[in-house]
């Protein structure tokens, strides 16, 4: 059952311990705040957030501000519970009559505050998504392949807003149809495209686990004959006479094995 | 103090190119405007030069990194065979301190740049096996110094060349030299005799391997033993490189096509 706290002051107190009541948990929420802040900063920077976000984009428009992604997120914590706070002292004291006519907006409040962080999230996951696909494709200088960071950014923050936008309560269902339409293609286009490689690495796994055939082995797969020289998740090498070939390892399932003993 | 400044002046007079070993950003900086070639020679390319020779370990000794630069300089044809160069590098400090003229004309390649790139096994994986030999003629085994002979690439061929001297304590394990564990098991097996047999891609393929190549007409400095004469005729059968920590002077080679390419002391890491 829910208490009904405010009226249970009320009906405690007098009229003028009601205030004072108020009024303490007003400088109570303001000490709370301070503390939350402080311990935020604190908590953050020493699980390393402040390294982690370095060099986004997010820390570098907070930095031109003055403060950090860490000092954000310390002072949005701060701020929901000192504004928690004085809504609690004002409904103990009642001193807002027209409760009603904002009330609406308290109780978006909360909603409001976790679009943010979520936005922040989003923003902060995508930079760094970007950066680490493109240290991966770093080797790779195609000017394609600087489309891939890009996409896999733009592709979280959309998600992250779309989280956003959710907690606002704005209509999202047109963009809900884009995220399963973006999805759904790549999810079918993706399969379409890494079929051969997908079943390859699924007999891969087979072949490395349970060895059928080793490393110096001498073997005939699809009718190449050869000594194994790698076996690897999607390939086996096979060599003879100077020629290797690389053999898929869904082939070598297609066809078989024949291990060659003499 | 003229003499001297002239003395610079001769040795730097006519360059065709300017070999960079480690550079600090400005120093690459400095140079990159000039209108000589400069070739940049470090572990990493830190400074995003477009000519760029990666050394595969830290050469202490400044001729080893030298001769290794200005194999690979050739071999990428960024320097002509009859170019001057001028090296500028460290000899004591991480600062560069020193300036050395090489004729590339009158240089004998000893194939060290050969040994890690053009070798079938990835640079990478010959990069993490002499680190192990190194690490393990470092500290041996339990403080006593220990011999350990690895076979790198071709290993299809290498154990159609050898046969097992005891059970394979790597069967079915998928090692790679490289993991974090590999330096641990390395170090307990290098007890047991034989040679590890290591593939292209770095999979540790076998342990206790005793090598049947034939030995006949290998040349190798005398002095050394039997590993190291096993190590040069494997090499010489196969397209697999050897690398040798030996038991006696505590040293790592390494073999190619039958010949000692690189001799690194471990004390000096």
């Amino acid at each position: 059952m829910q208490f009904d706290w405010p009226a249970i002051v009320r009906s405690l107190f007098s009229r003028e311990a009601v205030t004072a009541v108020a009024i303490s948990i007003l400088v109570l929420g303001v000490l709370l705040a301070y503390l939350a802040w402080r311990y935020m900063h604190y908590f953050l920077s020493d699980a390393g957030i402040d390294e982690a976000v370095e060099g986004t984009a997010f820390e570098r428009t907070a930095q031109r501000f003055g403060t950090s992604t860490v000092g954000l997120i310390a002072t949005l914590v701060g701020i929901s519970i000192y504004i928690g706070a004085m809504m609690l002292a004002g409904a103990v004291s009642q001193r807002f009559q027209d409760v009603s006519l904002w009330s609406p907006f308290v109780a978006y409040l909360p909603n409001l505050f976790v679009a943010l962080f979520a936005l922040m999230i989003g923003l902060i996951a995508g930079d760094k998504a970007k950066l680490s696909v493109s240290e991966k494709f770093r080797s790779i200088k195609l000017p394609e392949a600087e489309l891939l960071p890009e996409l896999v950014k733009y592709s979280i923050i959309f998600l992250a807003g779309l989280v956003a936008l959710g907690q606002l309560g704005v209509a999202t269902e047109a963009l809900l149809i884009v995220l399963a339409a973006y999805a759904f293609g790549l999810v079918f286009l993706g399969g379409l495209a890494f079929k051969q490689l997908l079943s390859a690495g699924a007999a891969g796994v087979y072949l490395v686990l349970s060895q059928p055939y080793s490393i110096g082995d001498e073997v005939r797969i699809q009718g190449q004959r050869g000594i194994v020289q790698e076996v690897d998740i999607f390939v086996t090498h096979i060599e003879s006479e100077g020629e290797e070939y690389v053999v898929p390892n869904d082939q070598v399932f297609a066809g078989g094995i024949v291990r060659i003993r003499d | 103090m003229s003499a001297l400044r002239e003395f610079l002046d001769d040795i730097v007079a006519d360059t065709d190119a300017v070999f960079l070993f480690s550079p600090s950003a400005s120093l690459y900086q400095s140079f990159e405007d000039d209108d000589t070639e400069v070739v940049v020679i470090a572990p990493e390319n830190t400074v995003d030069a477009e000519t760029f020779v990666e050394l595969p370990l830290e050469f202490t000794d400044m001729a080893d990194r030298i001769r290794f630069g200005v194999e690979g300089a050739l071999e990428q044809e960024y320097v002509e065979e009859d170019a001057d160069v001028v090296c500028i590098g460290d000899v004591f400090d991480d600062t560069p301190d020193s300036i050395v003229r090489v004729q590339v004309a009158e240089f004998s390649p000893s194939g060290v740049y050969g040994l890690f790139v053009n070798s079938r096994a990835e640079p990478s994986v010959i990069n993490d096996v002499l680190d192990v030999a190194v690490e393990l003629g470092k500290k041996g085994q339990k403080g006593k110094p220990v011999g350990a002979l690895f076979v790198v690439g071709d290993a299809g061929k290498v154990m159609n060349k050898s046969r097992p001297l005891s059970y394979n304590p790597f069967e079915k394990s998928h090692v790679h030299v490289g993991d974090p564990i590999v330096n641990v098991m390395l170090k307990e097996f290098s007890r047991l005799d034989g040679a590890f047999v290591i593939s292209d891609g770095g999979k540790i393929v076998s342990a206790y391997r005793y090598l049947e190549p034939s030995a006949e007409g290998v040349d190798i400095p005398k002095g050394l033993g039997a590993r190291h004469m096993a190590a040069g005729a494997v090499t010489r059968d196969t397209n697999a490189i050897a690398i040798v920590l030996s038991e006696s002077d505590g040293l790592v080679r390494a073999f190619k096509s039958g010949e000692l390419i690189l001799e690194v002391d471990p004390e000096e890491y």
